[in-house]
């Protein structure tokens, strides 16, 4: 030790004693006592550690989507889709993935509770049965029993029918139905046009689509087996059929289309009327304020093409006249039967009731009409706009039952609730398409001391002299298992796979249009702006509100979390002066809301856009975040009875305050980087025989040993495949094929012969042919932009999978700076955490146009075999394996946040706070969502980087499973939870070393390229180039 | 050492506590080896695998195929022991305290012994499929009166033998992402 520090060598040494005593003592004291709790009885068919897997069907929509559910030592901790299953086909969507969230919600009650006092206070199951059969016993003693009211979350099989005789024994009318997402207007006019309430889309055998607000990827309908479908067809790029949307506000679907025409709301009409040929195209224009240049092009366009698909949508208060006159078009282009299935026709939306019948009923409520009021899974309070007052009215109802498994905004208004059973814990059935019974089955033990509704209906009649005899059986499953075709030992038989043939003779029957309040029209109303109210595509009606993961994945079209914005075109918010995050008041007959501006290109110049779903008062802690445009909603209606979100006309106006924007989001242009790329049709026709030409030579030329130069031409390519497959030769797209991941790929050339000892030869497991083999793979994976439709499944099924936590709650921030707080806070501070993310990119249309175009890139760990992350990593806790993945060691990490900087993608996620961490107040996963960590993953700590790992977790499993029954891993044996929920099935992932994977295949495309390959990255993400299909003369590509 | 010199050595206390908490680390004095707690039922590795020569896959039923070695249900203790009783008084008490649970239909509270930080991920079945014996790692677990960690379990000594080994089967992936993931 030198003078010059001022410490001598004594210092030193003491200090040096007393750092080795201080560690030594953490290292004893850190130890903690932890039991071994084993099973009293071992279950059967379970092995601790090995996943249990079981099918059911999934009820967060009406569509009946199967489900497979994993279930480890009890816990169900991540959902895909049944493979086999007819309407999903192995696909799952965010919201059927977030199903966990709400199993596991801790704002979930824990068991009945009943009103005493004012308050609700818990009771036992007997005191609240009891108390609900003594006031039914005194409601049919008053013979008010027909003056009782049932709501029911809508939903198909056979609860609807069971329930409505079990309402009848006690002399109560029938149930509604209600569905506050529900397409009323549409199905109503396809059971006039097709005969059925909901038809399949067949998008292969069309040429042209043209959607009239019919959000088909969004929350329109039967949205998975649209989505697959509509991918299929997209990704045939010769045959992928042309995509017009026509509406105020591009939403997810809108943003897929090839073509806006930004219609005025109100002015769809006009449009369809010009499809018909029954308007001129300037008198559509007049009406609908579009050019009618672009508007005759249009007509033409579709008058000259076949067969074409006309869809409805758009929740305007001419809803029905659009979908009624948008079937007579079908059917005079004669696309029924062609592109529009009804003999194929999806069930699930049979039998809601119209939000006019709610309405109806809370007139009838506030007048004193309603004697009991039963809600189960519904919250009408919320989802129906303020000015119907059902929340008011509900005050006039003398007992109001809930059987909500959460709270909300009607539950809170209940006297008594008598919690259901999450779906994933009950039996039930539902018949989403003709002739297939889904079952549900439960998937575990319940969570909470709650009980079916089913269960808690038999267990009512039983406790009634007159009632008893209808029901012997004890439970709601026996009476599923007596009425199944084949009894009980089908029943069994079938549960695999959840599905059966048949029917429980559950299809609904359509309900009646009733008598709707239906508004002046839209130009009538007062305001400076068209007010567009929609459902968000992710929280739906609000249903998905209080589930963390659904607030944190950005909105897939203004990528907004946690926040509800005000959505302006630029052009109108830079003639009314604001910028993003400014506040404004949105004011309508109903009331006005002030919120902040997002500048948003989608939409319409005379129109504000608000999503609903957020800014819940009652809903549990996440539900708070954001504001709820229906509270400003006048209570209008379509002609089909449902909510007509689109109106009105609202006065905005500027408030004071500025709030930060709460995205994800850098920059929505890509700036030349050529992150998301795109072809048009002619251009991979011609590049495709270029291509060809470049096959031919490069069979003679060697390929080139130095792959630095990313030269575009085709001359490069990697060796030809040995035992070459149906796929032809190595055909390259613009990427030079040296950097497809491969045998090629350096990381096995030199990663270890860099690092390691340069005097040896030895490259351990680096060296291809070392006995493990581990370098003879390359994970790698593909994504096919054309294919993408950026609806953020795969986001949400990694934050199932990875134990992504969710950061931005608004006690979840630091507090550091008190200027950033809130819902969002640490994602205004660019801190957010998603290992895969959307980025959503807009090309063209920088005058302000309606006629840009929309990349969607799924972004995450490029698993680089050069990765610029690794070497500037001074504890080595990333680094390259042997099998291509980069790894990132956890406990290796000390937080110095390199890797981040030096990475071009930024995909790597910093842990900010301790959101792993039990006794943090960050923590992510309060009980019991703790429930659902996948125990395979490792839950990050403070101070520690993380990013994608490729899914290493089920790359293990794999490799462990095939070790253990004495075999070679099979080809496409398993994937990525990200590929396996796609509903688009845009990613393939497996070893791109090996010839017979899918993943070598696809990669193999003439649209093959890399993000950044100028860098030498040698990513082993492959993006396939989208194919877009501009009209003639759209500037796009590239 | 005054007050300025002091403030100095505060990086350098810093650097030292790191460079001892990782020696501490590699060396095995953070590790738990030789930890034998009290167990709720004094259960006698030594009578049930010596004596009696019950194989270990009996009660850790899925160590062959499960990344979790499985701990035996009090059902299957009570499989034998509805009508095994005990020979001396001391096992007779055990036996006694085993029943009260299982008559209380409460599982019994072990106290854990072998615990690998939560990053670290042990494929039981891959060990035990490979000839790798319980001993190997456990010890003479037949021979313990009172269970005890007999290895460090610390990363040092899993890489010993992962790099160890030449000959198949016991040879092994020392790559990272074998087991921290």
């Amino acid at each position: 030790m030198t003078d010059s520090t001022g410490v001598k060598r004594r210092d030193f040494l003491k200090v040096l004693g007393a750092g080795t005593a201080a560690t030594t003592m953490l290292g004893c004291g850190s130890e903690q006592v932890e039991k071994l709790i084993p099973y009293l009885v071992s279950p059967d068919q379970t092995v601790p550690g090995v996943s249990t897997y079981y099918a059911t069907t999934c009820r967060e929509c009406a569509a009946g989507c199967g489900v497979i559910a994993e279930t480890r030592d009890g816990r169900t901790i991540k959902l895909e889709g049944n493979p086999d299953h007819p309407v999903n086909r192995g696909a799952l969507c965010a919201r059927g993935q977030s199903a966990l969230q709400g199993l596991y919600n801790p704002d979930r009650y824990r068991r009945p509770m009943a009103r005493r006092g004012g308050a609700l206070v818990s009771v036992t199951w007997d005191e609240a049965l009891r108390l609900f059969a003594q006031k039914l016993g005194e409601t049919r003693s008053r013979g008010a029993a027909a003056n009782a009211l049932f709501i029911n979350q809508h939903e198909t099989g056979s609860f609807p029918g069971f329930l409505d005789a079990w309402l009848a024994g006690f002399g109560m009318p029938a149930h509604l139905s209600y569905d506050a997402g529900g397409e009323h207007a549409v199905v109503a006019a396809n059971r006039q046009s097709y005969g059925t309430g909901w038809p399949r889309l067949d998008f292969k055998a069309a040429r042209l689509v043209v959607s009239f607000g019919a959000d088909f990827l969004d929350t329109w309908g039967a949205v998975v087996p649209q989505q697959l479908d509509f991918a299929d067809a997209r990704a045939d790029a010769e045959r992928a059929p042309r995509l017009v949307y026509v509406g105020p506000r591009r939403s997810l679907t809108g943003l897929n289309a090839d073509q806006w025409i930004d219609c005025r709301p109100g002015g769809e009409l006009a449009l369809v009327r010009l499809l018909a040929g029954q308007t001129s195209a300037e008198e559509a224009a007049a009406t609908s304020g579009v050019n009618a240049s672009v508007l005759a092009a249009f007509a033409r366009e579709f008058t000259d093409t076949t067969p074409s698909m006309v869809l409805a949508g758009g929740g305007g208060s001419t809803a029905l006249e659009i979908a009624l006159a948008v079937g007579a078009l079908n059917q005079s282009r004669g696309n029924v039967g062609v592109t529009i299935k009804p003999a194929e026709g999806y069930l699930g939306f049979e039998g809601m009731s119209a939000p006019a019948e709610l309405r109806a009923a809370a007139e009838r409520m506030n007048s004193g009409g309603v004697s009991l009021l039963m809600v189960r899974g519904a919250n009408p309070v919320f989802s129906l706009p303020k000015a119907v007052g059902f929340g008011a009215a509900m005050a006039k109802v003398p007992f109001k039952v809930s059987f909500s498994s959460y709270p909300d905004e009607t539950s809170e208004l209940a006297d008594l609730i008598l919690p259901d059973h999450h779906p994933l814990e009950q039996w039930g059935d539902a018949e989403p398409v003709r002739g297939t019974l889904s079952l549900q089955q439960p998937t575990m033990d319940p969570v909470f001391d709650t009980r079916a509704t089913s269960d808690v209906l038999i267990a009512l009649a039983k406790r009634d002299p007159s009632a008893a005899a209808r029901y012997p059986l004890p439970d709601y499953r026996s009476w599923l298992t007596s009425r199944f075709p084949g009894g009980a030992t089908a029943l069994t038989a079938s549960l695999p796979r959840a599905l059966a043939s048949g029917s429980l003779g559950g299809s609904a029957t359509p309900r009646p249009i009733p008598a709707s309040r239906i508004p002046a029209a839209i130009e009538q109303s007062s305001g400076n702006m068209f007010l567009v109210v929609y459902p968000h595509p992710l929280i739906g009606d609000g249903r998905g509100a209080n589930k963390p993961w659904l607030q944190e994945i950005p909105d897939p079209v203004t990528k907004i979390c946690w926040q509800t914005v005000a959505e302006m075109n630029p052009a109108t918010a830079d003639r009314m002066g604001f910028a993003n995050g400014d506040h404004v008041t949105v004011r309508t007959a109903a009331g006005s809301i002030t919120l902040p501006v997002l500048r948003y290109p989608g939409v319409q110049r005379d129109t504000v856009a608000i999503a609903t779903g957020r800014g819940h008062q009652h809903s549990g802690r996440y539900a708070k975040a954001g504001l709820n445009p229906l509270e400003i909603l006048p209570a209008n209606e379509d002609r089909a009875g449902g909510v007509a979100y689109v109106s009105t006309r609202a006065e905005v106006t500027r408030a004071s305050g500025h709030s930060p924007i709460v995205t994800t989001e850098g920059s929505p242009r890509q700036h030349g980087r050529g992150i998301g790329r795109a072809v048009t049709l002619a251009e991979l026709r011609t590049s495709a025989t270029a291509h060809d030409a470049g096959a031919a030579n490069a069979t003679e030329v060697a390929p080139q040993g130095d792959a630095a130069e990313a030269a575009p031409q085709a001359g490069g390519h990697g060796p030809a495949p040995a035992g070459g497959s149906g796929h032809g030769a190595p055909v390259a797209g613009d990427a030079s094929h040296e950097f497809l991941p491969g045998l090629r790929a350096p990381v096995a050339n030199d990663a270890q012969g860099e690092q390691g000892d340069p005097r040896s030869n030895e490259k351990g497991m680096y060296d291809p042919n070392h006995w493990s083999g581990m370098a003879k793979r390359r994970w790698a994976m593909t994504v096919d932009l054309a294919r993408c439709t950026g609806c953020s499944a795969c986001v949400t099924a990694c934050y199932a999978e990875n134990n992504i936590p969710t950061v931005g709650a608004d006690w979840q921030h630091g507090p550091v700076m008190p200027d950033r707080t809130g819902f969002g806070a640490n994602i205004v501070r660019s801190r957010e955490m998603a290992w895969i993310r959307i980025e959503r990119y807009y090309e063209g249309g920088e005058d302000g146009s309606a006629d840009f175009e929309t990349r969607f890139v799924p972004m995450m760990c490029q698993h680089c075999g050069n990765a610029p992350c690794e070497p500037v990593c001074p504890v080595y806790a990333t680094y390259h394996a042997p099998d291509g993945l980069n790894v990132q060691v956890y406990n290796r990490c000390v937080g110095t946040r390199y890797c981040s900087n030096n990475c071009p993608y930024k995909v790597r996620y910093f842990n900010w706070y301790g959101y792993g961490e039990p006794n943090r107040s960050q923590y992510a996963f309060p009980e019991p969502l703790n429930w659902q960590l996948n125990p395979d993953v490792t839950v990050r700590g403070k101070g520690v980087m993380e990013k994608c790992t490729f899914c290493v977790q089920r790359i293990r499993e794999a490799e462990n499973r095939a070790a253990s029954e004495k075999r070679p891993l099979q080809t496409d044996e398993f994937t990525t939870a990200c590929a396996a929920s796609c509903p688009s099935r845009a990613i393939t992932f497996g070893d791109a070393a090996d010839e017979n994977w899918t993943v070598t295949q696809m990669a193999r495309d003439a649209r093959a390229y890399h993000v950044f390959e100028e860098l030498n990255t040698y990513t082993a993400v492959v993006y396939l180039k989208k194919v877009s299909h501009p009209t003639a003369g759209s500037p796009v590509s590239q | 050492m005054n007050l300025r010199s002091g403030w100095l050595a505060v990086p350098g206390f810093i650097c030292i506590a790191a460079l001892a908490t990782m020696l501490s680390a590699y060396s095995g004095a953070s590790s738990s080896e030789g930890y034998a707690p009290e167990q709720p039922v004094a259960f006698r590795h030594t009578i049930h695998v010596d004596t009696l020569k019950m194989n270990c896959l009996y009660c850790h039923f899925s160590a062959n195929r499960s990344p979790d070695p499985g701990l035996p249900a009090v059902g299957t203790c009570m499989g034998c022991h509805t009508v095994v009783a005990g020979s001396s008084p001391g096992n007779k008490a055990e036996i006694q305290k085993l029943a009260a649970y299982w008559n209380k239909k409460e599982p019994v509270p072990w106290v854990r012994i072998h615990k690998l930080p939560e990053y670290v991920h042990f494929p039981h079945m891959r060990h035990v499929n490979a000839g790798v014996t319980c001993q190997t790692c456990h010890g003479d677990v037949q021979k313990m009166k009172t269970v005890y960690q007999a290895s460090s379990l610390n990363m040092g000594w899993c890489v010993n033998c992962h790099i160890g080994q030449s000959n198949p089967p016991f040879r092994a992936r020392y790559d990272c992402a074998s087991c921290h993931y």
